[in-house]
């Protein structure tokens, strides 16, 4: 196997060139990426700039405590990801295998985490449609920012899941020899995917769970 | 060059470890009275957590330079939008 996965697919010129162009594609899918993220954080800033006082009191009703250590998770589990795809460059399987399993443990952590936060904001009354309470003033407001809430950490929380499923399909692969210095590419690349959910979670975090705590 | 110049794995820890200590900052920094400086000292942090990731563990800073033009098109792209849409909304 190790022979056959040295060797590069014939429309390029050498396995350099290879790795070059399935890195730009992946590069190219997370820019993508960025634009669908980025359209959700352009229509929060639009709403918050209209009702920055809604938006403050929304803010504090989040659970801040579960989003950090949720944050810390998602951090930890980027740094496993380095490291696996750092040992799949030097060929040490078993290091790989271990580093991409303790990855996925993590990642399932963040959805376990996430679904315990969802529960708690469901007993507070704070998903939008289902049964909605909020005892003050702009609570319609206020609504709106759960929309956004729900519908962000939700979409963010599906590619968590889809990362999981990628990255634990790359430890069967490394499991049965797949890989090998010389070809690498689908660890390489899971990681850049995967590093990129961490950066935008960087952003949704702040953006929604620290907008008026003091 | 995709096959960038070896980051060691010490560099991987380090940003971790930096990582958590801006997480730390900007919970605490939620907490302290900075009025309207909030928000810009929460983007700020996050720009700088996410640097820290795109450069090192996505290995930007070794790649080829037609990875750093995508990754900087997507999100000049993002800011392009944002302030576009707040022109409208501000001068309302």
């Amino acid at each position: 196997m190790a022979n056959h996965a040295a060797a590069f697919a014939p429309q390029f010129d050498d396995a350099e060139q290879q790795r070059t162009a399935a890195n730009l594609g992946i590069w190219l899918f997370l820019a993508t990426e960025i634009l669908f993220f980025g359209v959700l954080f352009a229509a929060y800033a639009i709403t918050r700039v209209r009702f920055p006082d809604a938006f403050a009191a929304a803010s504090r009703l989040t659970n801040l405590p579960l989003a950090g250590v949720n944050t810390a998770v998602l951090i930890t589990s980027s740094l496993s990801m380095a490291l696996a795809v750092h040992a799949a460059r030097h060929g040490a399987r078993r290091a790989l295998i271990a580093w991409l399993s303790l990855t996925v443990a993590l990642g399932i952590a963040f959805l376990c985490i996430k679904a315990v936060e969802y529960r708690l904001d469901y007993l507070e009354h704070l998903v939008p449609r289902l049964d909605f309470r909020f005892e003050g003033p702009q609570a319609d407001q206020v609504e709106l920012f759960f929309y956004m809430y729900f519908f962000i950490t939700g979409v963010h929380a599906l590619h968590v899941l889809i990362g999981v499923g990628c990255i634990a399909t790359i430890a069967v692969m490394a499991s049965r020899d797949s890989f090998s210095p010389a070809y690498y590419t689908p660890v390489d690349v899971t990681g850049l995917y995967w590093h990129l959910v961490d950066v935008i979670w960087l952003f949704v975090f702040p953006i929604l769970y620290l907008v008026s705590r003091s | 060059m995709t096959n960038p110049a070896e980051t060691r794995p010490v560099v991987y820890v380090l940003v971790w470890l930096a990582l958590m200590v801006l997480l730390a900052l900007t919970v605490g920094s939620a907490f302290m009275p900075l009025g309207r400086a909030h928000t810009p000292v929460n983007l700020a942090i996050s720009v700088t957590q996410a640097a820290l990731v795109m450069l090192f563990s996505m290995h930007l800073s070794t790649a080829h330079p037609l990875m750093r033009v995508i990754a900087i098109v997507g999100f000049f792209g993002i800011a392009i939008m944002i302030t576009m849409s707040l022109f409208d909304v501000l001068t309302r």
